[in-house]
Parts: structure tokens; sequence; C-alpha cells
């Protein structure tokens, strides 16, 4: 009895000092508040100190000054006397899960990076949630192609800026082709084997790829799928949404069947599941192998200097039929958005359009600072590595997305799962790689209803 | 005996191991010493390469094991300016100092009538809070963020603190009940009683005087896993300058577009290990102690 | 000693404790019951109740079963290693032997190091032809080509459990040589006399005299294996394919990846009954053993 007593005192006293405790985080954690409290109605006149946060994925710059961190809050604070520009970086999956479970508490970054499409934290989620402002009042809007825009749209309103274009390719090592005895650059698959043949004969590893982090296996996927899913049917993952046609239709069970092909016969390199994107990269600039799958996005790492000096070329994946044109995998990257809850929307909304006006100081950085192919009028082209294939991209407007922008976010990690048993000789087939892509897909659609 | 041993040890060595010595043998002993070595070397290897990696200027990528094959310290410098190493670290300092402090004041109290009474009510609550540490938190991580909002605690430098503090409390409570129930015996508390002395006086200045051992273990135990946690630090703290070691460290892990700088990365690891490899030279002494006297006596 | 000594007036010591540990962690875990009956995605303001949708179609799919089983294997094995180890270690140690502090420093140093760091700098050991390990091995002479410990479906697993353990050893280790420490000099002594060899000095007398020290190990390293997380997380990535996906990985990745936080929190809710009652049924035995000994 005296046990039942105590413990409901305790129960009071629990609810007491409950609010307590409520009151005292909100009082004692007042700092951020009044900063809020003063901005809220900075409109446009900015006399009063304001603080943005602004927080994308990456990492950081090893030497030097890193435009995120360094350089960007500076020229805000050059250009806006009283903005201070809060930013941070983390690497992909923590910066998603730190920004999503941020937005659910209602308590995101002002300034935020979201995905094109579908895919997670991307911009078709966030704008349905009301996370994302509408951003279509924006000034410099008519200077980004068309394209890339749409790609970042909802219901025809705009909801963040694209940073450019990314395409995937082979990045492949001249001196170990001729060395090989490879003369002619593969223009389709039975080429393209060829090719991967030549090297291996001659001793050399074809293709070195980090399957060990398992976003890899999409880079050589997506290029194959690209040739053999889409080119006929552009509309195939719209017509998988309403459900007139499924992913394990015999077009992806050819494209799994590819990609496994090059496992099958050796092109690629041996462990690949033990190497990380990382030591793949190195194995490529040591001169160990001659091609690595990788995106545009990549170039520093795979130019950087190694043991082995030769010179590198860059060709989309020819996983073409004889006589068909290549197509290129390219899609839209990431870019910024606001919060739809920013206290300061209008002072953030400045900020991007100093930021992307096309001629200021940051803009100019931020031109130098891009891993992306700029979709920005009349910014050229980053690297000539890749003008071949951008010019056939312009010229030839062959070019498809990455598939997983628009599947659900897990599609794409049950494929890379499902086809590392494959490359893992765990005797899985490539029917039963799309099986499971499907099952995965219908799950989640499902689940998003 | 002797000749007993010496088949033992002849047919089975793996028995010698476990064997107490009788300071006969001194072969045997020499043996243990070199299996300790081996052992030791294990343990050590991977954080040589680490510390030789870090060694390295950034752009030295030759393999890892050819240990020691530069010595620059700029992959640290390159670490340092870049995490704001004294910023960050005075943001560890009072993230995991407040929590510590908050934790063994609440956690010691809260194990006292766990510990001295002795019923059904006292051992529910023993469990109960013994029961928290099975969830991770990784699972509650939404409804938490949840809780938090409805009670309008904002998201600033110090929310981390209250989560660590709560998972904190599980394991400390273990411990401290532990040592009251059995280091602390009652009949400390009862001249005290006898002088007309409150609970609160009996637990804060007899009591508590005499769990510093526990307390040490505690504050180690609990310290090193807020020291280094970069989980709660990511979901609350949204500023750079207010990000604590770990989270200034995760800037340098590479992700889908963007490499590791695996250099760059070993040495932020090692400044970000480094003020509790410098706490434990220091403190030795009570860091292993602490640890053993809670956990031996629970 | 009487009642009015130990008066229930105590338990107001525990309040504030309690008022920490209902808000933030009981409360949260009760709202998981909640969503483990809707769509909830984790982040919109809008769900349904599905009512048990989520289980079934979780017990329906693989992913309960092949994670439940690595959890299962990652648990029996770190914590029978981990501790047959950490006994070894600690029974070394007590052997008197030179630098016997040094090395008890040492071998705590690892536990010093967030798992990130640890993950990382175990992915460079175990790295496939440059790796520490291939390196070392093809000095001496070995064909290495084949070692591929995180990217083999049949080494993965084991490769993550052994740092797992190589991170603990050092806790371990200096719990059983504390307990060491208090088994008296004379009862072993005794028992030489009596003619014990080391094996029966072990069983009969160290080992009993262990129970707190095996107890509190045993049920930290449980829990830990249970909660296996980390190193999959940073090493593997759950990978290759499935073979390192535990309980919680999966967990995580549902929750997080696939935004299907209402499944996820169901898939919790099953993990957290199993860990208790694992857990549960464990402390219960070794404490009616600990007092029969």
């Amino acid at each position: 009895m005296k046990a039942r007593k105590s413990l409901w005192a305790g129960l009071t006293a629990l609810i007491l000092s409950a609010s307590l405790l409520g009151g005292c985080g909100s009082s004692s954690n007042n700092e951020p508040a009044a900063s809020n409290g003063n901005t809220a109605d900075t409109g446009g006149s900015s006399a009063k100190p304001v603080t943005i946060t602004l927080m994308m994925s990456g990492t950081k710059a090893p030497d030097g000054q890193d435009f995120v961190l360094d350089i960007l809050p500076k020229l805000v604070k050059e250009k806006f006397p009283n903005v201070t520009l809060e930013t941070s970086k983390y690497p992909d999956e923590q910066y998603i899960t730190s920004v999503r479970t941020k937005l659910a508490a209602g308590q995101g970054p002002d300034i935020f990076l979201v995905f094109p499409r579908n895919a997670s934290l991307a911009v078709n989620d966030m704008a349905k949630a009301g996370f994302t402002a509408d951003l279509s009042d924006l000034t410099f809007l008519d200077n980004i192609s068309t394209g890339a825009k749409e790609d970042m749209a909802y219901e025809g309103k705009q909801y963040a800026i694209p940073s450019g274009m990314d395409m995937l390719g082979v990045y492949y090592n001249q001196e170990l082709f001729k060395q090989a005895g490879i003369t002619e650059q593969p223009k389709d698959w039975p080429s393209f084997l060829e090719a991967c043949q030549k090297l291996k004969d001659a001793g050399i590893t074809p293709i070195v790829l980090g399957d060990k982090d398992p976003f890899f296996i999409q880079f050589g996927m997506y290029q194959i799928a690209a040739n053999t899913v889409y080119p006929d049917d552009k509309e195939f993952d719209t017509k998988l949404q309403t459900g007139e046609t499924s992913l394990t239709d015999p077009k992806w069970v050819k494209t799994v069947s590819m990609f496994k092909e090059l496992y099958d016969k050796g092109y690629v390199i041996k462990n690949s599941l033990g190497l990380g994107s990382a030591q793949a990269a190195q194995n490529f600039i040591d001169g160990k192998a001659a091609m690595v799958f990788d995106g545009t996005w990549d170039y520093p790492t795979l130019t950087a200097k190694g043991a082995s000096e030769f010179t590198r070329g860059f060709f989309a994946l020819p996983a073409n039929d004889a006589g068909k044109p290549t197509y290129i995998a390219a899609a839209t990257s990431a870019g910024y958005a606001v919060n739809a809850k920013s206290e300061n929307m209008d002072v953030a909304k400045e900020i991007l359009n100093y930021w992307y006006d096309g001629q200021s100081d940051l803009f100019k950085e931020w031109v130098k600072s891009n891993t992306s192919i700029s979709v920005y009028k009349d910014v050229p082209l980053n690297h000539e590595l890749f003008k071949p294939v951008f010019d056939d991209y312009n010229n030839n407007g062959n070019s498809v997305y990455f598939p997983n922008q628009m599947w659900m976010t897990g599609v794409a990690e049950e494929m890379e799962a499902k086809f590392a048993n494959i490359i893992g000789g765990q005797k899985t087939t490539p029917e039963e790689v799309t099986a499971a892509m499907d099952k995965k897909y219908k799950e989640l659609a499902k689940s998003k209803k | 005996m002797t000749s007993v041993t010496k088949n033992m040890f002849a047919s089975d060595p793996k028995r010698e191991e476990v064997r107490r010595p009788s300071g006969r043998t001194l072969g045997k002993k020499a043996l243990v010493q070199l299996l300790v070595i081996a052992v030791m070397v294990l343990n050590l290897i991977p954080l040589v390469i680490a510390l030789s990696t870090s060694l390295r200027s950034p752009d030295n990528m030759s393999n890892p094991v050819n240990l020691f094959n530069e010595f620059s310290l700029s992959s640290y410098r390159s670490a340092f300016e870049r995490m704001h190493f004294s910023q960050a670290f005075m943001n560890s300092l009072v993230l995991t100092g407040i929590s510590v402090i908050v934790v063994v004041l609440i956690a010691s109290m809260a194990a006292y009538p766990m510990a001295r009474i002795k019923s059904r009510t006292s051992q529910f609550l023993y469990l109960f809070f013994l029961s928290g540490l099975v969830v991770p938190g990784q699972m509650v991580l939404i409804p938490i963020v949840q809780m938090l909002n409805s009670l309008h605690i904002p998201s600033t430098q110090y929310t981390p603190i209250l989560m660590f503090i709560t998972c904190s409390l599980p394991f400390s409570t273990f411990l401290y009940t532990g040592f009251i129930r059995s280091g602390v015996p009652e009949e400390v508390e009862e001249a005290a009683h006898i002088d007309g002395a409150g609970l609160f006086y009996r637990f804060w200045k007899v009591v508590f005087p005499l769990l510093i051992p526990v307390t040490v273990s505690v504050i180690i135990t609990q310290g090193v896993w807020i020291w280094n946690d970069y989980f709660f630090n990511m979901i609350f703290i949204t500023k750079a300058s207010q990000s604590p070691l770990p989270l200034a460290m995760l800037g340098f892990m590479g992700d889908q577009q963007n490499p590791t700088q695996w250099n760059v990365l070993f040495a932020a690891c090692i400044l970000c290990a480094l003020p509790l490899l410098i706490a434990f030279t220091f403190l030795q002494k009570y860091f292993v102690g602490g640890l053993t006297v809670g956990s031996v006596k629970g | 000693m009487n009642r009015t000594v130990m008066k229930k007036t105590m338990y107001f010591f525990a309040i504030p404790a309690l008022v920490f540990y209902l808000i933030f962690w009981i409360f949260p875990i009760l709202k998981l019951f909640q969503y483990s009956v809707t769509d909830y995605n984790g982040f919109s303001t809008d769900f349904n109740y599905i009512g048990l949708d989520n289980f079934k179609d979780l017990f329906a799919s693989g992913t309960l079963g092949t994670s439940l089983w690595h959890t299962i294997l990652y648990t029996v094995i770190s914590v029978g290693l981990g501790n047959l180890i950490g006994l070894g270690l600690a029974l070394m140690l007590n052997m008197n032997i030179r630098g016997k502090g040094f090395y008890r420093s040492i071998s705590y140093i690892p536990t010093l190091f967030s798992a990130i760091v640890v993950g990382f700098i175990w992915s460079y050991v175990y790295m496939p032809d440059t790796g520490m390990i291939t390196t070392l091995l093809s000095k001496i002479g070995f064909n290495t080509e084949n070692i591929n410990f995180l990217g083999n479906y049949s080494t993965a697993l084991y490769s993550i459990i052994f740092v797992e353990i190589w991170k603990n050893i050092g806790t371990t280790m200096i719990i059983f040589l504390a307990g060491l420490q208090t088994v008296p000099k004379d009862l072993l002594e005794a028992g030489e006399i009596d003619g014990c060899g080391p094996w029966r000095l072990l069983r009969n007398i160290k080992l009993p005299l262990l129970a707190t020290s095996v107890t509190i190990n045993i049920t930290l390293s449980l829990i830990n294996g249970l909660k296996a997380f980390d190193f999959p997380f940073i090493m593997t990535s759950g990978g290759p394919g499935t073979s390192t996906n535990t309980l919680i990985f999966s967990i995580y990745k549902m929750a997080f990846t696939e935004q299907m936080f209402g499944k996820a929190s169901a898939l919790g809710i099953l993990s957290f009954l199993f860990i208790m009652v694992i857990t549960g049924i464990f402390v219960l035995n070794m404490n009616k053993r600990e007092v029969s000994a």
C-alpha cells in the first residue's frame, strides 16, 4: 500500500517537473528564438542581424577554401552585412537522415539541398509534404535550361534550383587501350566486349568497379538500361507507376544479363565486392585497370596523379546493338531549396538571387567549384575530357535519366543487393534480380499511397 | 604434480594460457608473455596504421601498410583548420561535461532507493531502468524528435544533452545500484540517522562521497560514448559553429559523389580521440580501477 | 536495519532520473506501437491506420528471417569468442607477468575510438590486394588473390564480428581481471595442495568466484550483439547482398532509406521483444546460478 502511495506522489511530482522542464527548455534556449523574432519582419530592408542556416551533402575540401563552408558565407556577408550564413556539410546518408528528421520536427535549415524527381529527399516528396517553398519568383530562373528546371519542379512550380547535370560514362586509360591493340573506341556492345577481351588477353584488367559501395553497381546498370530499356520506350517509368508494365519486363532482364556478362567473362576486376569506390579509383589512376564506370562528378578523383602517368578518355558505355546510337545516362544533379517554414524566407531568396545572378563574384566562385556540368546559360563545359560525349548529348539528345530518380528509394538498393549476389557467385539469376526489384517497387508503392 | 603439469603442457598448450603460475617454470612465463605481446600487437596494429596514414600529406595515396613512409603534419594542419578544432573541442567539452555531471547526480540519486529499499517497487524500478539498455537509439529517433517538438524544446546546441543524459541512465543506475548494495553498508548511515540527519543529508554527505570509485567508472563509460557520439548531435545541431568534434569530423567522410580523404580523415579521427587518449594517460589508474570496482561488485 | 531509516520517501530521489527517462525514452518507445499500425513515412504529417498489415508483410517477406539469423550469429559468436578471449587474456595478465599495467592500458585503447573510426580503420585492414592482412600474407609467400574479407558472402559477417570483439576486448578483460583479483590466494593454494591441476582450479575455484564478472560481461556483450548496427552500417552497408544485414540495420534502412517508418516500427517492436526475452531469460538464469554458487 505504502509503495503505491509514494508512486502516486512520484507521478504527481513527475508531471510537475515535466512542465517545469518544458518551460526551462524554451526559456534557456531563447537565443535563436529571439533572433528569429527580430528578423521575421526583415522583408527586403535589411538592418537587423539575421542568421541563415544552409545544409548540403558532400565532403569538406581537404585544403584551400571550401566553397560552401568558407567562400559562400564570406561573400554573402560582404553583400549583406547583416546576414550570417551558417553552413554545414555531411556525407549523403547522414545528410539525408539528419535533414529529414529536422524537417519532420519543423526545425530544418533555411536552405538545403534536395534531389531531383522521386529519389530520397527529392523535390516531389518535399514539395508534396509542404517542406519546400515555391521559388518560381526567383529572378534568374530563365537562365537555367528547361529540362533541368523541370526535374526540380512539382505541379508546375519551381521548388529547387538545379546545380547542373551529371553524366555516367566510362573513364579509360588510352595507353592501356593502345597496348592491347585497341585502335578504335568501341561503338556498340559487341565491339565493347571485344575490346575487353583484347585487354584481358594482353594481361590487363579491363574494368575496375568499387562494388563494396553498393551504389557503384548503378553506374554500370543505368548506362546499360539507357540503351536497352528506354530507347524504344521513354515512358517506361510512367507506365510503371500506372501499373501498365513492371520491372520484370524482359528489357530489364536483358539489362541485368548484359551487366552480368561483364563479370562472367572476367572483364571486371576480381574482388570488386571488396573494393570501395575510393579504392576502385585508386586502381584506375595507378594504371592497374583500363576502365572504370563512374560519373562526371568524380573527375577530380579519377584525374588525380597516381602511380602511373597516362591520358584519360571518356565515353558513354556503348550498350547499344550494332548500328544503333549510344544513349547517354545523364541526369539533373541535386540543387538548393528553401524551407517553407523558414522565418527568413525573403532573405534566403535574396541570397539565392545574388548567388545565381550570372555575374557576381559569388556566382563565379560557385561556377568554379561546381563539380556538375553547368545547365546555366553561357557557362562553358567544365572539363575538356567530357566534350565528345557532351557534344553528342547536345546534338543528338539521346539521353536517359538515372532510373532511380523515378523510383521510390529502396528499389535501387534492392537491385544492388540482389546483383551483388550475382557478383558474389550466389547463383542468383537476372530474372530473380528483376523480380526482387519489382516486389520492392510494389511494396513501396503500396505504402506510399 | 610437476610431472602432471608438464604432461598437460606437452599435450595441450592451450591450457597453459589459463594456468596460474606457481613460479616454478620460467619457460611458461615467457610463453605467456609472448602470447600477451602477440595479442597486444593485434590490438594496436590497426591504430598504428591510422596514425601512420594521418602523418602523410593529403595527396600521398601510396599503400597504407608502408608504415611511416612520410612524416608530415600537413594532414593534421588541414584537419585542424577545417574542423575548427578549438571551437569544436570546446563544444565537445561542454556537451560531454554537462551531460556527465548531470548523469552522475541524477543516476546516483535514483540508485539510492533502488539499492536501499527491498520491495517490489524498487525491484521493478531497477529492471525498468535496466530494460532501457535494450532499445537502440536509431529506432526511437523520430518519436524522440516529435516529443521534443511537442514540448517546445528547440533544437539548439544543447538539445543533444537531454538525449545523452537519458541514454546514459540505464547503465549508470545499474552500476550505482550494484555498488551501493554491496559496497556501501547501511551501517554507515546509522550514525547520521541517530544524529537526526535527514535523508538528503545522509545521501549527499555520507553515501555520495563513498561512491567515488563507481562514479569514476560512470564518467569513463558514459563520457567516452557521449564524446564520440555523432548521431544525436547530427539530428539536433544545424550550425557548423556549434558542432562538436565527431560532427566536424563527419565532413571528411566520403559519399557517393565525393571520395573519402583518408589521410585527412584519419588525422581528424586521431585529433578527435586525442583528448580522450590524453585524459586516459593521466587518469589511467582511476580509469581502469573505476571501471572494475563498479562492475565487479554489481 | 529498521524501516524508519530506509523510508519510502527515498523514492523521491529517483524522480529526476525518471522524468528524463519517461519523457525522452519510454514515451517515444510507446509511440512506436502507435506507428507500427500505420503507413507513416517518417516525415509527412498525414498517415493512415492500416491495422496489422505491417506485421503480416514482415512475416511474409524474407527480411525478418535473414536479419534475425544474422543477428543471432553475430551475438552468439561475439559473446562466446569475446568472453573466451577476454577471460584468457585476463588469466594471462593475472599471472603477474612483467608490464601488466601497460598491457592492461593498451588493451583499453581501442574502446576510446568511436565506432565510425574503428570501422574506417578496419575497412583498410580488410581491403583486398593492398590491405594490411593481404600485404602481410603475401610478404610471407601466400597467394592472396582470392582473399576478400568484406566482399565475400561467407566471410563478411565473421569479419565484422571480429571487429566487434576487437573493440570490446579491453572492457571485457578488465572486468574479468578485477574479478580474478578478488579470488583469495589461500583458496588457490589450498586447491593446489589438494592436487588440483590448472584446469580444475579454473573450473572449480576461479569461475564460480567470477560469477558476477561473467554475468556482467555476458549481459553487456549480449545486448551489444543483439543491437549490432554500427559495423554493418559503416563497413559493409549490410552487404554484399544482404549477408551482413542485422535486425537493427534492417530497421534503419526501412525507416530512413525506404521511408516506411510504420513498417520499421513494427519490426522495431518485434526485435525489441526478441531482445528483451533473450536477455531476460539469460539474466534470470545467471542470477540463479550466481546465488547457488
